[in-house]
């Protein structure tokens, strides 16, 4: 499939060894040859230091090494949950820089910029901002607008927003053999040939609309003048119970659809309010907004990944596909359950063939291709290289 | 569509408006207006100056934004759809552009973008106005004044901005503008002015604030809607401004002010209320919006809530009451008849019925209550606050109303409504449950004869449990071979011999014991298994006659045959085959049909009659005097034999009125040349009435009671010999 001047490998381990499990991923992806990046994804319950010193012993001094904690890791042999995926390319006609940028008291919107500085210097025909980025506090959208004001609509934005434990509290990114918290990672990638990006989801409207009629950032109090908790307890048959019985577990999310022109743009409501009747969503919800409650069964979230794949194929004009990195949502992952996790990498597989992948569950997607917008939830964005 | 406009705005207006200098709102402004569009670029035009590019990266296109090229081209993007908009009443105030690769900018978008151009615009002046004033040293106390005006417009617009974002309704918020505008404004009055629909489009207002005046503007409202920008005229003391309010590029209307002092005093005061009259856009626009989001919740024909909004509303109103003061009733209301309007009118009749059916409906029920539509001919009511008594009266109501004649393609129409009603007793009921009730209840009333009124009890539940159960038994007899025929003869009254048999089901179900076709025959229709039921009987009956016939070459037979079956396209060629197969002679057999079945479908039946009547079938209405028994049908179709209802003959002593009508009856077939046959004659003075009154044929006990197959050649035989008054069980 590949070249002899360019190529892209992938790796996967579920050792629990931290060490052992890098230098496993790494040699699977690097297989003896010289990387011009390694994308590293890994579970905030490794050793990160250990972990990345393996993957730099396989890498070799010269090769960036980039990557973000998961909630999961997507592999052609499977998706894991506490281990590490490992991507690498290398070759000629690939130009790789990197920034990192702390958020810190700057904010998302500077990191943002900041990172986006790592596109400095790249002139390939095609290119691509990958940001693996802190999204835990403040707006995250800000991170993609901060990106966004430095290169503006010339260059697609891709990524996802680092997973990080139960406690919520801290995500990790990577750059070079260390581990920073609270930061934003831009690795600009160059390419001779055609880069394509897909994103999809699955989740279709619920009928009918609701008006979110009181709400303040991402907390919703009233929908439709109703206490919001009530009409989300009452929609899924759960009229009377409380909160903790709707968001029980990442699998019985609820999802609302924002009308966008191409489609939904979908919020996760992960927590209610028993005492004010309030939902939370992950960003910000617009009151007045007009919503539906987005619903997707088993089989759709599926056909989700396999159109993903396909549309960032098609993004390659027709040119024979090198590999592709995966950014996929955490809450699809709750939602598929185990064996639909494996389920879905069955069917990214059969979208791409032979084409080797890797890529980690996320707290929240970055993908932008068109317009300004680029934050999803729920989505699966892939990116394929030729 | 995007129903997205509406709240849009107020997050523009919020992030513009806070903006302490031009650069901030610049930039907060081009940024808002790319992702609400979902634009890639914006960019604002400022005195022959490019300001805030947004998404452009490096290479800002300058030259292109500042001729305002349609089709934007830009380095390593490509052509751009753009969208200019001025910041004031023309371009030279400066213009916010947005560009987009995808497709060009649709009316609704640029109408968006209006809006969010001209608070721009006022946003920058306001801003520039307080730097002036702060740039020329003036004392501080005009400086606050000016930031105070600055700030209450601000606040203002915002309000309005709520309101509308909220979803208040329309009257509502045009009366926030007005006011807004009339207290901002310093204005003796403003008012709104609305063209109306047609060709005169006669304006009319809307809403007014301040002093109510005899004179109303209408022609500075005309020119400024005409010229699509503000006016300004001087009277002897005072002056009058009028801003044009538009929809989608289509003028709609102006907002007029009439404010105190001269001309001069008021140049400012343009542009704000220019600012308030975009805001009666924005309201008129999103109302328009969610008129379509109307749409999708209602049903067209009628314009009632259609099932789901109701069960929606159903459920709030439960959610919400106090179950002991505020018992909450469901009506369910279903029509009779109407399928066969629908059927013999056209379907555009039968909307224009369920149209007017759900006037009259409403105008059963009180403004507060909900009429839905749950589809076809069915129809619910939510009655809030109303105990059963309540209820069941507006359900009577309900059902006078649709018995009166509608007047439809130039005919009177007449059709009834059932109505099941059900009460909520119980906080946790769910309204699909109590809906589901007064379905049950319904279903109750239609069964009890058309026209009644039926409150839910919960015996009715296990009535229909009992239903369905019964409809599954159903199902499986046929196979099991639990049916079963009997056969009762028709008598010739003059001479007591047996002309012919008609066959009678019956069911012995092992579970139930013997079940009375009035019980299941219904049950077999709805479910369309009397279609194969009735193939069997056919059958069955057919070969047993033909058996008879060896013996009694002149006998006949009487099957009766469900309005389903005859709809059925291969109904004629079913009975040629049943007979065929029996080796039994068309001429032999008689379908009999209620007069409501060839009243509901009367075209197909005529057709599926033609043919049977071609081959030779016989055809006999039964039941006849009970329904319609119009003259036209008897006349229009091939009839051969008419059966008189038991009702007519049923009293011991028949009167002179039953006389008369059944002498009528009698005579009628005699005119058409029609076998007169009387059901029901259970005496002899019944038998002998009907002879003096030469009906020619008789059915019933005192001549014959229906016996099964076995037990009927002697009758048979002792009949062929002519014994006047043969019986074989009397």
């Amino acid at each position: 499939m590949q070249t002899p001047h360019r190529w892209f490998g992938a790796g996967h381990s579920i050792a629990a060894d931290s060490a052992k499990a890098g230098a496993e991923a790494a040699a699977s992806a690097v297989g003896g040859r010289t990387p011009a990046v390694v994308f590293v994804f890994a579970s905030h319950q490794h050793d990160l230091p250990a972990l990345l010193m393996a993957v730099r012993d396989e890498a070799g001094p010269n090769a960036l090494v980039v990557g973000a904690s998961t909630l999961g890791e997507l592999a052609y042999d499977g998706a894991s949950a506490g281990g590490v995926s490992v991507a690498a390319l290398g070759g000629e006609g690939f130009t790789v820089r990197a920034k990192v940028a702390h958020i810190g008291d700057a904010g998302h919107r500077r990191a943002g910029a900041e990172a986006a500085e790592a596109m400095a210097g790249v002139t390939s025909p095609h290119s691509v901002l990958i940001l693996l980025a802190d999204g835990l506090s403040g707006d995250p959208h800000e991170v993609v607008r901060g990106a966004y004001s430095v290169l503006g609509a010339v260059v697609p934005l891709v990524g996802g927003f680092a997973g990080g434990g139960s406690d919520k509290s801290r995500t990790f990114q990577f750059i070079g053999d260390t581990v920073y918290t609270d930061a934003v990672v831009g690795v600009a990638l160059g390419s001779d040939a055609p880069i394509g990006i897909g994103v999809a989801h699955g989740w279709h409207r619920v009928e009918p609309p609701m008006i979110i009629t009181s709400s303040r950032g991402g907390r919703i109090f009233e929908l439709d003048d109703e206490p919001a908790l009530d009409v989300l307890l009452r929609r899924n048959d759960l009229a009377g119970q409380r909160a903790a019985d709707l968001f029980h577990g990442v699998d019985a999310l609820q999802a609302l659809g924002l009308s966008r022109r191409n489609g939904e743009d979908i919020r996760v409501i992960h927590d209610g309010d028993d005492v004010d009747r309030s939902i939370l969503g992950m960003s910000d919800v617009p009151q007045g907004a007009l919503c539906w409650l987005m619903e997707a069964d088993h089989d759709a979230l599926i056909r989700g990944a396999t159109d993903s794949c396909r549309e960032a194929l098609d993004g390659l004009g027709g040119k024979v596909p090198l590999g592709v990195l995966a950014f996929d949502c955490g809450a699809r992952r709750g939602r598929l359950g185990p064996d639909g996790m494996q389920e879905e990498m069955a069917a990214m597989r059969s979208a791409l063939g032979s084409t080797p992948y890797a890529g980690f569950y996320t707290a929240g997607e970055i993908a932008r291709v068109r317009g300004a917008l680029g934050t999803h939830h729920l989505t699966l964005v892939t990116l394929a290289l030729a | 569509m995007s129903h997205s406009s509406s709240h849009q705005p107020t997050e523009f207006f919020s992030v513009v408006n806070a903006a302490a200098d031009e650069e901030t709102a610049v930039a907060a402004a081009v940024e808002r207006a790319a992702e609400m569009v979902e634009a890639e670029v914006a960019a604002v035009v400022l005195a022959d100056q490019v300001r805030g590019a947004w998404g452009f990266g490096t290479e800002v296109p300058s030259a292109g934004l500042l001729r305002a090229d349609k089709r934007l081209g830009v380095p390593a993007l490509g052509a751009l759809h753009t969208c200019y908009t001025a910041l004031g009443e023309d371009k030279k105030h400066g213009a916010l552009m947005v560009g987009r690769l995808s497709a060009e900018f649709s009316p609704e978008e640029r109408h968006m973008l209006q809006g969010m151009a001209q608070v721009l615009g006022l946003a920058l002046r306001g801003i520039r106005v307080l730097s002036d004033e702060r740039n020329l040293r003036a004392d501080s106390e005009r400086v606050a004044q000016v930031a105070q005006t600055k700030q209450m417009l601000v606040e203002t617009l915002l309000r309005i901005q709520r309101t509308i974002s909220n979803r208040r309704p329309l009257p509502e918020i045009l009366d926030a503008v007005t006011s807004g505008a009339a207290a901002l404004l310093g204005a003796d009055s403003v008012a709104l002015m609305l063209a109306e629909e047609g060709r005169a489009r006669r304006l009319t207002v809307a809403s007014t604030a301040g002093t109510p005046e005899a004179s109303t503007h209408d022609g500075d409202a005309r020119e400024a809607m005409a010229g699509g920008q503000v006016v300004i005229r001087a009277l002897a003391r005072d002056a009058v401004i009028a801003a044009p309010v538009q929809v989608t590029g289509e003028m709609t209307g102006s907002l007029v002010a009439r404010l105190p002092g001269p001309v001069e005093r008021h140049a400012e005061h343009r542009e704000q209320l220019a600012a308030f009259a975009q805001q009666v856009s924005v309201a008129l626009t999103d109302a328009r919006t969610a008129e379509a989001a109307h749409e999708a919740h209602h049903d067209p024909v009628t314009g009632l809530p259609n099932r789901g909004l109701f069960l929606k509303i159903f459920n709030r109103v439960l959610a919400s009451r106090d179950v002991a003061t505020d018992p909450t009733s469901v009506l369910f209301v279903d029509l009779d008849r109407f399928k066969a309007v629908n059927d013999s009118l056209g379907h555009e009749a039968g909307d224009q019925l369920l149209a007017a059916v759900a006037g009259r409906i409403r105008g059963c029920v009180r403004a507060s209550d909900t009429t839905a539509r749950l589809g076809g001919d069915e129809f619910a009511v939510l009655l809030h606050d109303s105990p059963m008594d309540a209820a069941t009266g507006v359900a009577e109501r309900i059902v006078q109303a649709v018995k009166d004649p509608f007047r439809l393609a130039g005919r009177d129409i007449f059709i009834g409504a059932s109505v099941g009603v059900a009460i909520s007793r119980e906080t946790a009921e769910h309204s699909d449950v109590l809906l589901n009730n007064a379905d049950v209840a319904m279903y109750r009333a239609k069964k009890e004869g058309p026209g009644k009124v039926i409150v839910y009890e919960p015996y009715m539940h296990t009535e229909a449990l009992n239903y369905l159960s019964l409809r599954g038994d159903l199902q499986k007899a046929l196979d099991a071979g639990e049916f079963a025929l009997q056969y009762q003869p028709l008598i010739r009254l003059a001479t007591g011999e047996v002309t012919g048999v008609e066959a009678l089901i019956r069911w012995h179900s092992p579970g139930r014991g013997l079940v009375s076709p009035v019980d299941f025959i219904p049950i077999a229709e709805e479910s369309g298994l009397i279609v194969e039921i009735g193939q069997w009987v056919l059958e069955t009956a057919a070969a047993q006659v033909a058996t008879w016939r060896r013996t009694f070459p002149d006998l006949t037979l009487n099957v009766n045959v469900s309005g389903l079956q005859l709809v059925n396209p291969r109904f004629a060629d079913d009975v040629m085959r049943a007979l065929a197969l029996a080796g039994l002679p068309s001429s032999a057999v008689t379908l009999e049909l209620t007069e409501s079945v060839l009243m509901s479908e009367p075209d197909l039946a005529r057709s599926s009659l033609a043919a049977l009547r071609t081959l030779g079938v016989q055809l006999s209405i039964d039941d006849f005097g009970t329904g319609y028994s119009s003259l036209a049908y008897l006349r229009e179709l091939p009839v051969d034999e008419l059966k008189i209802d038991r009702a007519f003959i049923a009293r011991a002593e028949l009167t002179a009125e039953d006389l008369a009508l059944v002498r009528t009856i009698v005579q009628l077939g005699q005119i058409l040349g029609l076998r007169v046959v009387a059901e029901g004659i259970e005496n002899a003075a019944q038998l002998e009435a009907l002879r003096s009154l030469s009906c020619a044929c008789g059915q019933g006990y005192h001549l014959c009671r229906p016996a099964d197959a076995a037990d009927l050649p002697p009758f048979l035989e002792r009949a062929s010999l002519r014994h006047p008054n043969a019986s074989l069980m009397a």
